[in-house]
């Protein structure tokens, strides 16, 4: 009688197997699905992932007493002496790179061009923008100027000088 | 090639001093202006010297020989006659004229000057 119930229940296992695999299906246990004559093990012995949450839950910082809220405001300040000290360090670059510029500017400066075409190409350009520019804003000597003024001496001079300018460029 | 600020420079200057109050501009232009190896220089100088229309500025470009109406340069002696001619008030001038008719030592200054008495009747 026995077997034939032991039977019967084989015949139950193999024609309505659905009814063990919601067992299996509410444990982590992968061995369960193979557990025969449908001992299934209760006691999990895998840890969940759902445990390990809570262990990490647990562990969290909880900022509960003064004591605790004061140690958070120290590292909180001592994250302002991090952002400090990163702030000066974005100083001290931004020096260095003035310091370089300035650096090189200096040797620009300093630097001879020793290719004498190109120099006197520079330098004649040079002389080129500043005369144009000379000339674009030097107002001139207008004859009103001239009327106004008390002290003969000076629009004498201003007249030798541009008296001899125009004598000289007609001589060479 | 002359530079065009120079020319701008003496001709402002010389245009300055033309208008100026002071008898002494007279003594620039003479000193400076009228004895200058431009034809320009002397030119635009004669021409500043008639428009003054002063005793002391007439007679520079009326009695020096070589200067306004006696120039070696046709061009300048003719602008100091038109000038002249173009006077509002030609009294001075006509009695500067008069005088170096008259007066003057130098036949050709005095030649030249009975001619433009003459032209300036005219006009």
């Amino acid at each position: 009688m026995a077997d034939l119930l032991s039977i019967s229940s084989i015949r139950e296992r193999i024609f309505n197997p659905t009814k063990h695999e919601k067992t299996v299906a509410r444990s982590s246990n992968p061995f369960a699905q193979t557990s025969f004559k449908g001992n299934v093990l209760t006691a999990d012995v895998f840890v969940s992932e759902n445990d390990k949450t809570n262990e990490k839950q647990n562990n969290a910082i909880s900022f509960t007493g003064k004591l605790k809220a004061s140690a958070l405001v120290g590292s909180i300040s001592n994250f302002g002496s991090k952002i400090q000290a990163g702030i000066e360090t974005v100083v001290a670059f931004a020096n260095r790179i003035k310091d370089n510029v300035v650096n090189c500017w200096n040797k620009l400066n300093s630097t001879e061009i020793t290719f004498e075409p190109a120099k006197e190409a520079i330098s004649k350009a040079g002389g080129k923008v500043s005369d144009a520019i000379h000339s674009m804003f030097e107002p001139g000597i207008s004859a009103k100027q001239i009327a106004k003024m008390e002290d003969l001496s000076v629009p004498r001079q201003l007249l030798m000088d541009n008296v001899q300018a125009w004598e000289a460029s007609l001589a060479s | 090639m002359v530079d065009k600020k120079v020319i701008k420079n003496v001709k402002n200057i010389i245009d300055g001093l033309a208008m100026h109050q002071n008898p002494e501009s007279v003594n620039v232009l003479e000193d400076i202006g009228t004895n200058s190896k431009v034809d320009e220089i002397r030119e635009m100088t004669a021409k500043a010297l008639v428009q003054k229309n002063m005793p002391e500025s007439l007679k520079v470009v009326i009695t020096n020989k070589g200067k306004g109406i006696n120039d070696m340069s046709t061009g300048v002696a003719m602008t100091t006659i038109n000038e002249l001619l173009s006077l509002d008030d030609k009294t001075e001038a006509i009695r500067i004229l008069e005088d170096t008719v008259e007066n003057h030592s130098d036949e050709e200054v005095r030649d030249n000057a009975r001619s433009i008495k003459a032209l300036m009747a005219l006009s």
